[in-house]
This record gives C-alpha cells, structure tokens and sequence, in this order.
C-alpha cells in the first residue's frame, strides 16, 4: 500500500484514506461570461493528462479531511511532494 | 419515558468476548461536531481548552482536522448559541455509535482492516480513519482500550467485521 504524506496532519497515511480530485491549479474564470466557447470548455475539460509529473489534488477524506496539492509520477505512481492548497504551484 | 424503551441500537447490547479481546456498545454520549478556523474561537466559544494539533484529545474534545473538533460528553450538555464569533457547534449524537474494543488483543483487532500502526498510536490520541470500507473514529482511551465511533448505518456491519476476526 502506498503511504501519502499528508501536509496537514504532517504525516504518512494510508492511501485508501484518500481520494484523488483531478488536476490542482485550474482557476476558474473571474468573469464566465467573458469567455468564449473554446474557452469556457478548455477550463471545464480540457485537463494536461501528462505522462510523468503530474500536479494533483487530493483529499485526506477518511483523515483531517482537507484538500491539498500533490506532484505525482503518473508512470511509477511515486509522489514526489505534497503541500497545503493555496500555496504556489512546486 | 426511561431513554431504554426506545432507543433502538443497531447492534447487541450483549458484548462479544472473545480470547484477549472483548468488543461492547457502549452507554449513548452526546456528540459535537465543532468548526472554526481557529481553536482560539472555540476556546473563547466553549470557556474551555482545546487541543492544537491534529490527532490530540483534551477534555473530551478530540482534534480531527485543522477546522474540525469532536466533542464527546457523557452528560447533556447547554451549548452556546449565537456567540457572534465564526464557530460552528452541530449536535450528532445520534449520528453514530460507540463501540469498545478492549483488551490485550485490542490493536491487533484493529488493524484487521485497518492499515495504521496501532502498536505504536499514543494513549490519548484520536484519529478519523477506515476499517476495510467503513469509516469510523479511534481514540484510544487507554493501553487495552480503543472506542471506534461508527455512523449507525455502518455499525451492523462493524459490529459483524469486528466479532468474526475477534474469534479468528
Ligand atoms: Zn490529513
């Protein structure tokens, strides 16, 4: 099983304790109603899907229950850091 | 009308003793779901102290995320309302149940179907974790003794879980 180091309880945790929430730092548009089509269905599908490093977000739901941000290896599945939501993208 | 004749438990009252472990529902707590950002807030909120860091238990209320504390309490408690601070006090009493897992055996009970090290989980500390699939909350109240809170709809199934690795 791998352990995922979660950055506010500032330990390694089971990994069925967490759920996995897709891509971190997609900001939604300030203003929607700005966007054109091609842009509002870039920012609500159209996802980075690398093959290597990936910027993730996860939730320790079955823990502290916070969400945070997580660099992942999509090939060896290996995280490579963790870090608390809202801080700058590593 | 005595609290006996209607409350209705979705395990045994009877507990399940087995070799070096004995599993047993325990007596109706009231519970607390508290939110705050700060535990500073709280404490002004509750007049009492309230655990810091993640995983901790102080008077009853257990730390189970940077914004959320469990407070459990055996007597019916008053809580404040309209305290004009940004605190959110739930009562849940009866979204869940208590079991006890007691004895020598007690921990590796636990980690049956759970994946965190309960040989070394400090007396006194309370975690929010999974048991194969059912959530559930440990505090460890002492050496031999754990109390697993359940959400009623999982506990039939716990209680079935923990009594058949209990005979194992
Ligand atoms: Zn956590």
């Amino acid at each position: 099983m791998i352990l995922i180091h979660c950055p506010y309880c500032d330990e390694k945790r089971p990994e069925i304790e967490f759920a996995n929430a897709g891509q971190a730092h997609v900001a939604r548009p300030l203003d929607p109603s700005s966007q054109s089509d091609e842009e509002w269905e870039a920012y609500l599908f159209i996802r980075a899907n690398p093959r290597g490093r990936h910027h993730e977000r996860w939730r320790h739901v079955h823990g502290c229950g916070r969400f945070f941000n997580a660099v992942r290896d999509t090939v060896t599945d290996k995280f490579e850091t963790t870090y608390k939501a809202g801080e700058p993208r590593r | 009308m005595s609290d006996a004749l209607f409350r209705n438990e979705p395990v045994s009252s009877t507990p399940c003793v087995a070799d070096g472990v004995s599993i047993s529902l325990a007596a109706p707590l009231k519970r607390y779901s508290l939110r705050a950002r700060t535990a500073e807030a709280l404490e002004t909120v509750l007049n009492a102290k309230v655990p810091q860091k993640i995983g901790a238990t102080e008077g009853g209320i257990a730390c189970l995320g940077p914004d959320e504390w469990f407070l459990r309490t055996a007597a019916e408690t008053a809580m404040p309302t309209d305290t004009g601070l940004p605190v959110a006090i739930t009562d849940i009493s009866e979204r869940s149940i208590c079991l006890v897992v007691e004895g020598p055996r007690a921990a590796e009970l636990l980690m049956t179907g759970c994946p965190l090290d309960f040989d070394n989980f400090a007396v006194g500390r309370a975690t929010r974790t999974i048991y194969e699939t059912v959530e559930i909350i440990i505090i460890r109240e002492g050496e031999d003794r754990f109390h697993v809170e359940v959400w009623r709809s999982f506990a039939a199934w716990l209680w079935t879980a923990f009594t058949a690795a209990a005979s194992h």
